[in-house]
């Protein structure tokens, strides 16, 4: 059976490059446009990862992250926030998450498999 | 005659007329100390800088000095003996100075920095201290008033325009955080905004450059290629606009290291080699065997190296050279990346180091670059300690851009 991977991102463009360089990598991709589906998403299929974005219209991607690490089900998924906020404060806002990564936008598609990688135990 | 011979009436009309010349000298003696101290007086009066004013009991005035007729511009036939405030056409008939002679001073025989603000029609508006001395000589049973006046107007004027260039300066600061703030945040709005579309603009054409989800045919590959290399371009200005920003407002730190000076450039050189072959051109190479390693951020002097050296391949035309010099000066390394391309005419001197300049010939036009990358190289330069110069002959006479790195830039991690 193929690992779950669910992203989040509100632009349906890097929704859809994601979704296609994880499915290449093998993936079976799971896709939210906002952080509320994201959660509920994540509760439902408990994916092995989750790529996510910071900005969402309905909230943050960090606020995102502290609802699912406090549930027992979600806590221990990796999350790597794939995000265009790459200079220093955006860095900074994420560095308190435990077992996150970070990928900046634009995405490497030549190393996105491998960086991905690197983030599953 | 002998003295037993006079009578009594001539021996004391002697006494009288002996004890009139002693009366006549004693009082000669005094007369010339009154003397004395009138002209001491009057010294005084003439030796003081600011206006002065005598007056009587009555408020006329008995003496004024030359410095009062010079600063409020009257003679001394209008002045002396007329009421003070008759003086200048019933100019000084202020109400502070009626004050302070007719309430205060009678009260108070001394009064020091009494301020009075006042329109004068001839010298125009004048803010002035006075000092008031009230004196009373009971031989003569006369009162006299002392007027010293200072004339602060200016002072004053300088000291209110100080406090506002004060207020103005506080103001100018605040205003200025508030920029910095509002342009710091508007850069990182920015740079996140103009990511997003990037983002799949870079991401899209690559996979398909890549052929990953199936074949492309030539031209379609070529015109991916190009939105790719279109793609980067613009990601590469939106870096180096960024930098620039982050270096201009002092928040670019340097993460320094120990960097093998002589391998990392040689590592550098190997693309820059490809991208030469490509334009057939020669490269020059003379790195000393004994370069030193530098304490250096290294992601910002292979930055540096790559902007010179790319620059070096861009603006030299088919068949040139291109050349490279490192070695250590002193207590520096310094590296020198020349060309025998385009050149830069004088007057281009300095514009090339204000951004977004480019030399503008048929040749450059037709070359790829943001113009920043030679701007922000010596700044990283700079940020390091060290300098970043440019020279050239002329257009057409090629170009070297020397740099010079400390060995030691501050701290090494």
């Amino acid at each position: 059976m193929k690992k779950k991977a669910l992203i989040v991102d509100d632009n349906a463009n890097n929704l859809m490059l994601e979704k296609d360089l994880s499915e290449i990598t093998g993936f079976e991709v799971f896709e939210a446009r906002n952080a509320a589906d994201g959660i509920a998403i994540a509760g439902r299929e408990k994916p092995y990862i989750i790529l996510m974005d910071v900005r969402f219209p309905d909230m943050r991607g960090t606020a995102a992250s502290r609802i699912l690490r406090q549930d027992k089900e979600t806590c221990d998924i990796p999350i790597v926030f794939v995000t265009s906020s790459v200079m220093a404060e955006g860095i900074e806002e994420i560095k308190n998450i435990t077992n996150t990564g970070f990928m900046g936008k634009p995405i490497n598609t030549r190393t996105f498999a491998k960086e991905i990688s690197q983030f599953i135990k | 005659m002998r003295d037993q011979d006079k009578t009594k009436e001539q021996r004391v009309a002697e006494k009288r007329v002996a004890e009139l010349v002693v009366s006549e000298a004693q009082h000669k003696r005094k007369e010339h100390r009154i003397q004395e101290a009138l002209e001491y007086a009057e010294s005084i009066i003439e030796t003081v800088r600011g206006p002065l004013l005598v007056l009587d009991s009555d408020l006329k005035v008995v003496r004024a000095n030359r410095s009062f007729y010079d600063f409020f511009k009257v003679t001394p036939e209008e002045t002396i003996g007329s009421f003070i405030y008759d003086l200048g056409n019933r100019q000084w008939d202020i109400p502070r100075l009626r004050t302070l002679l007719e309430d205060i001073l009678p009260k108070d025989n001394k009064i020091d920095d009494y301020e009075v603000e006042h329109e004068f029609s001839n010298i125009g508006h004048r803010i002035m201290l006075f000092n008031a001395r009230r004196i009373i000589q009971k031989e003569i049973a006369s009162r006299t008033i002392l007027l010293a006046i200072e004339d602060i107007t200016e002072r004053r004027e300088i000291e209110t325009g100080l406090g506002k260039a004060h207020e103005a300066l506080k103001e100018l600061a605040t205003e200025l955080k508030r920029t910095a703030k509002v342009k710091s945040e508007f850069l990182a709005n920015m740079s996140h905004e103009l990511r997003t579309p990037l983002n799949s603009v870079i991401g899209f054409s690559e996979v398909s450059y890549d052929e990953t989800f199936g074949t492309l045919n030539e031209k379609q590959k070529k015109y991916v290629n190009n939105i790719l290399t279109s793609g980067k371009h613009l990601l590469l200005l939106i870096n180096q606009i960024l930098d620039t920003a982050k270096v201009e407002a002092g928040k670019m730190n340097l993460a320094l290291s120990s960097l093998p000076m002589k391998s990392l450039l040689n590592e550098m050189l190997l693309p820059i080699e490809d991208m030469a072959g490509k334009k057939k051109l020669q490269m020059v190479l003379e790195i000393a065997e004994d370069l030193p390693d530098i304490g250096a951020d290294e992601l910002k002097v292979r930055e540096i190296n790559y902007n010179l050296l790319s620059n070096a391949v861009k603006f030299t035309p088919e068949g040139g050279t291109i050349g490279m010099r490192a070695k250590k000066a002193d207590s520096e390394i310094e590296i020198v990346v020349w060309d025998t391309g385009v050149g830069i005419a004088p007057e281009n001197m300095e514009k090339i180091f204000e951004g977004f300049f480019r030399v503008d010939t048929p040749y450059s036009r037709s070359t790829e670059g943001t113009g920043l990358g030679l701007p922000l190289s010596r700044k990283l330069a700079e940020l390091h300690g060290g300098k970043l110069s440019v020279e050239s002959e002329g257009l057409n006479k090629g170009a070297s851009v020397r740099f010079a790195l400390p060995i030691i830039s501050g701290k090494v991690e």
